[in-house]
């Protein structure tokens, strides 16, 4: 009895673990599943869980990712407004919004459908990055000024032109972010970008050279100017100096004024010893005083004064 | 009681032995007890086997989530707890097997990093490092050469290595097939968007910090904007630099702007001289102004002291008060100039003739000079 038991709860279990695996499946989280009941589609899930169906053939699970895929279209041509051939390349966020719709637009398992689908988000890629890449000039790519440049608003441009579409066409998915990979220029613009790129080397090295000689003129000569007013002013000060002593001085005019004969007399014998210095040489005759102790009379002397 | 039990327990496990050998026999009952035993022995491996197998069921849920790692358990493909609770922190945990349970791990805190090369000529890192690239041809072929165009219109190279960390690991997950992916491209479109805002010389040399941080920027904003989950730590390593194509004239600018800057350097510093020059040169000026006031007004002040002081002697016989004063002075004199020539007069009156050779030579020394 208890062998029987054990047998028949192990082999219960078996056919459970079975039965299980042929009935159910999983739903996993961000994933969406399309039961297609004889190829047809007649239920979607976007929950994620366990969950029961009739098993093959009668019923197919297709699973599709809900998450973000990323895309990025060929590196290709265009022609700005301008006419200047532009190669960019763009990559995309792209996902899965509808799987019932998808299904329908791009059947099969999802290693098939999801290249389908790309192909197809590539093509329209194209076209758009076509027209709106046509609408705008060079400038709007690339502009050291902020205002000018239209970088994003073109991106965006694109972005709502396959949008537009993608809904319009109800393909089930839709973009999530657009933006540009690669810009470039074709291979033999390249070069001619090259020349002018060292002809403007060039401008800029002898603007640099002139320059930088006015520059240091410049410097030069402010110095010199400002060196001379310091002179200037300083002189002038000096003069003003000058006359503030002079001014002072003069208070005493006034005392020596009353006698001119003593003032004068003081002024020069204060001068002499000045002049009568080890260098000098003196050349004196007998009038001097006071050699005229050789020659005249106390008389004669004291008259000549 | 016990007994009976036990006989009735060992009934039910070998009823079929019992009834056969109630039927059965004895020789044959030895030979039925041998195959019990051996059946009753198998019975006991496979119990083992199978409580083995459920301590290895039970034993292949135990999973480690590392320092810098979180995970998630999907039970039947549904996150086990809400948002952040579903998040399983570093240890150990337990979880059913496959294919009931599924456990998600994500690498949190540890750095990440991608590198841009997009705006990148052709090389390898091996030819990198060895310093044999190729060399450049005369145009950047679109197929390998990548470059950014500048907003001037030049082209330039440029390349980055950005580093970040997850910060919501259920978004990086469970919203993307490939975030990092994303987050790359994010990366070279922040490089494009960057190099068409900026000038050649700012984006190569007078502002290449302001450049790389406008890519951080970039990206930074652009991830939070398409809610990748992850937080941009830095852009750590950035390099610019011209078309290999026109390295000559682009240093030659180099060495110009060197040049430059030394010239007005050099001027600079003979502003720098010629004004301290002039300003000590100006203090002198009107030091010395300053110095011949204060003497000129004393000297005054002195004379007119003296004057003051004379005035009576002088009024009492004016022609003594000279004679006294000169004599003084002219006595200082003959004792200080050494050259002293007294000429007499000539007894007829005439005038006499003295010839001097007036010499710039200093004079003799005195012991030659003065007898």
């Amino acid at each position: 009895m208890k062998k029987n038991l054990l047998t028949v709860i192990v082999g219960a279990v078996l056919i459970l673990i079975f039965v299980l695996l042929l009935f159910t499946f999983q739903v996993r989280k961000s994933e969406e599943v399309v039961v297609a009941t004889f190829m047809k589609p007649t239920r979607n899930i976007d929950q994620p869980g366990l969950y029961f169906k009739w098993p093959w053939p009668i019923q197919k699970v297709y699973r599709y990712d809900q998450r973000v895929q990323n895309f990025e279209d060929k590196y290709s041509e265009s022609y700005t407004a301008d006419n200047i051939t532009l190669l960019s390349s763009v990559y995309v966020g792209w996902k899965i919004t509808d799987a019932s719709t998808f299904i329908q637009k791009f059947p099969g398992d999802t290693a098939d459908s999801i290249p389908l689908a790309q192909s197809k988000l590539e093509g329209m890629l194209r076209t758009a990055k076509l027209g709106v890449m046509g609408k705008h000039a060079l400038s709007d790519i690339v502009n050291p000024d902020p205002r000018a440049l239209k970088f994003e608003a073109i991106e965006q441009e694109i972005e709502q032109a396959v949008q537009a579409e993608l809904q319009g066409k109800n393909y089930g998915f839709e973009l999530v972010f657009l933006g540009f990979k690669r810009i470039g220029l074709p291979d033999s613009v390249t070069q001619t970008v090259f020349d002018r790129m060292k002809n403007e080397r060039g401008v800029l090295i002898s603007q640099l050279q002139s320059s930088g000689d006015s520059e240091a003129l410049k410097i030069k000569a402010s110095a010199e100017r400002q060196a001379s007013e310091m002179i200037a002013n300083a002189t002038a000060t000096a003069r003003q100096i000058e006359g503030e002593g002079e001014a002072k001085a003069a208070e005493t005019y006034k005392l020596l004024d009353q006698n001119p004969d003593l003032a004068s007399f003081l002024l020069k014998i204060r001068t002499l010893p000045q002049l009568l210095n080890q260098h000098a040489t003196m050349i004196l005759d007998d009038r001097a005083a006071p050699f005229d102790l050789f020659t005249a009379s106390p008389a004669t002397n004291s008259a000549s004064h | 009681m016990s007994h009976e039990h036990h006989h009735h327990d060992h009934d039910h496990g070998h009823d079929e032995r019992q009834a056969s050998s109630a039927v059965v026999p004895e020789v044959q009952d030895a030979g039925s007890q041998a195959l019990s035993e051996a059946l009753r022995s198998s019975f006991a491996v496979v119990k083992i086997v199978m409580v083995l197998m459920v301590l290895v069921f039970i034993g292949s849920g135990f999973f480690q989530v590392g320092p810098s790692e979180k995970a998630v358990i999907l039970r039947f493909g549904k996150p086990v707890g809400e948002g952040q609770k579903a998040l399983l922190t570093s240890g150990l945990h337990w979880s059913f097997p496959y294919p009931i349970d599924e456990v998600v791990k994500i690498p949190i805190s540890k750095q990440q990093t991608i590198t841009s090369t997009i705006g990148w000529y052709f090389t390898t890192p091996e030819q990198e490092l060895s310093g044999e690239e190729l060399p450049a041809g005369p145009s950047l072929n679109p197929a390998i050469d990548g470059y950014v165009i500048t907003g001037d219109r030049n082209i330039i190279h440029s390349r980055a290595i950005l580093t970040y960390t997850v910060n919501d690991p259920v978004r990086y997950v469970f919203d993307f097939v490939s975030a990092s992916n994303a987050l790359q491209n994010i990366l070279n479109n922040a490089l494009l968007y960057t190099a068409a805002h900026y000038k050649v010389d700012d984006a190569l040399f007078n502002d290449t910090t302001g450049f790389r941080k406008a890519v951080e920027q970039r990206v930074s904003e652009m991830a939070d904007e398409e809610k990748l989950g992850i937080v941009v730590e830095q852009i750590s390593d950035m390099r610019s630099i011209p078309p290999r194509q026109l390295k000559s004239v682009f240093d030659q600018v180099i060495t110009t702007r060197e040049n430059r800057n030394r010239v007005i350097d050099d001027a600079k510093n003979y502003a720098n001289t010629n004004l301290n020059a002039a300003s000590s040169t100006a203090f002198a000026i009107t030091n010395q102004a300053e110095a011949a006031r204060v003497e000129y007004v004393s000297s005054m002040i002195a004379l007119a002291t003296n004057f003051s002081a004379q005035l009576p002697y002088y009024k009492l016989n004016p022609t003594f008060f000279r004679q006294q004063q000169l004599g003084d002075v002219m006595a200082k004199a003959f004792a200080n100039v050494q050259r002293k020539i007294f000429v007499p007069q000539r007894a007829d009156g005439k005038p006499t003739e003295v010839r001097l050779l007036i010499s710039d030579q200093p004079p003799q020394p005195k012991t030659s000079a003065n007898p």
